[in-house]
């Protein structure tokens, strides 16, 4: 599959990609190495590796990282229920049960990680959010996006069956380890452009008016220059021009307070919305420029 | 250079470029490119751009870094008012040409065949990785230096590397400051306290073995650190920098900003968020200041308003001041007592070469023991040279 056949089918699935995008992810096949992705919140980081699996046909395999996730919730762990069980029912029958038959792969509850590494089909493994993970699970990912491979001590060395494509996605809250991003190839997901925008919000939401999605999405990306404390992404911007459709807006209204309501989809923080008062979201409908901090004067007649 | 001739030569330059601008390309990335080279077609060598950038990247920076690196390695013409990087005459490189000559000479089966050329670092696994190859890295150089970071340029000098020092500067300063042990105990693998009561919950879905032991240890919290920053007329031409050294301990352990002249105000939610229009707001707000300064009713406002619960025995206070203070003298010294009082150590930064000897500085230290040191603050330079003082 080339790059232009991959951006197609993405496209098809559901997500638009860039052109640089598009190579990157076809490079990360062709060289079966893991990608890290970073970007904003709401800029479709995780969308993208859903939009992967189902663009190649593959299941997803996700991984959420959080503070103090371990081998036992990422990697594996022993049925240890399972194991008690097999113990009291051998002691109830003549035939005494041997250690090597508690620890077999019946035994085993795969989590995600041993899940894509021992899946008969190639699928795609998303490990969202590995900044929130502790480094001694950044280290121990190492092994798998290295070699694709994972030691259960009892068990041996697990080979990957067929070799996962991996999409690792950060927000950036830690700095990753050096090892960990040379492993990886890397792309940065910026904020899309206005006609970028407007083509995933016409493709996520075809029944909105062209006009509405067009001037929300203007309004959205002059929203982003703003000084906000948390700028809206492109799940806001869908979430708003899905709500204004609701409303049934056929395009943005002219005055701010039928609007006010609404903005919630989009200003997630009291200052934010403290900030943006009916006047400044009159100027933002308008499009009026500002130069600086203070608004541009009107010129004297 | 001809590209065509020599295209790995040519890769083995553009790393050693990369390189020079502090990206960490090392053999395999190397490699790595040329391997994206290698699966590319001819007609689609433009694309190297993007699959090179994400070999090379690692990072934010480097991947905003990227575009110009690309621009003047391999379309010099395009970029202008910029210096040639070495005294050699160069034709244009050309990517299509770079990708055709690659393919050329793998169906030839040449590049594995010399041992001797330029070419063969890409292949030597035993290179040291971090240390470029003499040729490549003699041309990037172009015979300049590496330039110290911790300068005395002045503010209007100060290039993004810079910053980037000062951010990491600040995060050594935050690692050392002294974490403290509290009486919370959270979850932890490598405890020594064991959690009785929540073991034996685990241990319920193992028939009553304790599988899963939960250990617990104490938690250690970093100090709450306050940087009070005096943007009054004497330090006009101190404030930014100050600013800028308190934007970063923002960034690296979540300070609390207050800027003070004749009234105080908090700053750090602007600090916060990084764009040119903050930075325009900061600048505003500290043009706009340049009065008097009222240091001590400024750390009265701080102690009984602002920083109330929040001044611990955790809590560290830096003032930023030339200590030249139109209250009464011995306000400053039993404001800053009030503070000492509840257990907040004081370190005070001044931007001349000596300690401030104003009346408010000398009742100050006259009281004794208000505040912890005076360290001098006027450039990167002092930064990094208290940084060992800062506990």
């Amino acid at each position: 599959m080339t790059e232009a056949e991959l951006r197609e089918s993405l496209y098809r699935a559901g997500y638009i990609a860039d052109e640089g995008l598009a190579t990157t992810l076809w490079l990360a096949g062709e060289l079966q190495r893991p990608l890290l992705v970073e970007g904003d919140a709401g800029v479709g980081k995780t969308a993208l590796a859903s939009a992967l699996a189902r663009a190649h046909g593959r299941t997803l395999v996700r991984l959420q990282c959080h503070e103090g996730l371990d081998l036992s919730q990422a990697a594996y762990e022993w049925n240890y229920g399972r194991q008690l069980l097999a113990i009291r029912l051998h002691e109830t029958q003549a035939d005494r049960v041997k250690e090597a038959d508690l620890f077999a792969r019946d035994y085993l509850l795969e989590r995600p990680l041993l899940q894509a590494i021992s899946s008969d089909q190639p699928c795609v493994l998303l490990i969202d959010e590995i900044d929130r993970a502790d480094e001694a699970f950044e280290a121990f990912l190492l092994e798998v996006l290295a070699d694709y491979q994972i030691t259960v001590p009892e068990l041996g060395t697990l080979h990957a069956k067929h070799i996962p494509q991996v999409v690792l996605t950060s927000n950036g809250t830690r700095e990753l380890s050096d090892a960990l991003r040379r492993r990886c190839l890397y792309h940065y997901i910026e904020y899309p452009t206005l006609a970028r925008e407007i083509a995933i919000v016409r493709a996520t939401l075809p029944q909105a008016e062209s006009a509405l999605v067009e001037q929300a999405v203007a309004f959205v990306q002059r929203l982003r220059r703003e000084d906000l404390g948390k700028t809206p992404g492109v799940a806001e911007t869908l979430d708003w021009v899905r709500a204004l459709h609701r409303l049934t807006f056929k395009a943005l209204p002219d005055d701010p307070h039928a609007l006010m309501a609404t903005l919630a989809c989009l200003l997630k923080t009291r200052e934010d919305r403290f900030q943006l008062g009916e006047d400044r979201v009159r100027q933002l409908i308008e499009g009026r420029r500002t130069v600086g901090v203070a608004e541009k004067a009107p010129q004297p007649s | 250079m001809n590209t065509q001739a020599r295209p790995l030569e040519s890769i083995a330059g553009f790393a050693a470029l990369l390189r020079e601008h502090g990206l960490k390309v090392g053999v395999s990335e190397q490699q790595a490119m040329v391997t994206a080279a290698l699966r590319l077609p001819v007609e689609r060598a433009s694309r190297l751009d993007a699959a090179w950038r994400a070999i090379a990247c690692h990072g934010v920076r480097d991947w905003q870094r990227w575009p110009d690196l690309f621009e003047r390695y391999w379309h010099p013409e395009r970029t202008k008012g910029s210096a040639r990087m070495s005294g050699q005459t160069r034709s244009g490189r050309h990517l299509q040409q770079l990708v055709k000559s690659l393919h050329d000479s793998l169906d030839r089966g040449a590049p594995s065949a010399r041992p001797g050329s330029a070419d063969a670092a890409l292949q030597a696994p035993a290179a040291d990785p971090d240390k470029p190859d003499e040729q490549g890295l003699s041309r990037a150089q172009g015979g300049a230096t590496r330039a110290d970071a911790l300068h005395d340029r002045s503010l209007s000098m100060w290039l993004p590397q810079d910053l980037a020092q000062l951010e990491r500067l600040a995060e050594r300063i935050a690692q050392t400051l002294r974490k403290r042990l509290t009486r919370r105990w959270h979850d932890s693998p490598t405890g020594r306290r064991l959690d009785v009561r929540r073991t034996l919950r685990a241990s319920l879905r193992t028939g009553g073995l304790p599988v899963h032991p939960v250990w617990r240890s104490p938690r250690r919290e970093r100090p709450r650190l306050f940087i009070l920053v005096d943007v009054s007329r004497s330090m006009a031409t101190h404030a930014q920098l100050f600013l800028r050294i308190a934007r970063a301990f923002v960034t690296a352990m979540d300070a609390r900003v207050f800027v003070f002249h004749t009234r105080l105000a908090e700053v750090t939610p602007l600090l916060r968020s990084d764009s040119v229009a903050v930075q325009e707001k900061v600048n505003a707000v500290t043009a706009g200041f340049g009065g008097g300064t009222r240091i001590a009713t400024s750390v009265a406002d701080f102690h009984a308003v602002h920083a109330r619960a929040q001044l611990t025995r955790q809590a560290r206070v830096w003032v930023l001041s030339d200590g030249f203070d139109a209250d009464e003298p011995q306000c400053l010294a039993d404001a800053l007592a009030r503070v000492r009082g509840r257990g907040a150590r004081i370190t005070w930064f001044h931007p001349a070469e000596q300690a401030p000897a104003s009346q408010a500085m000398q009742a100050v230290a006259a009281h004794g023991g208000l505040v912890e040191r005076f360290l001098r603050l006027n450039s990167l330079r002092d930064l990094a040279a208290v940084a060992e003082h800062l506990r």
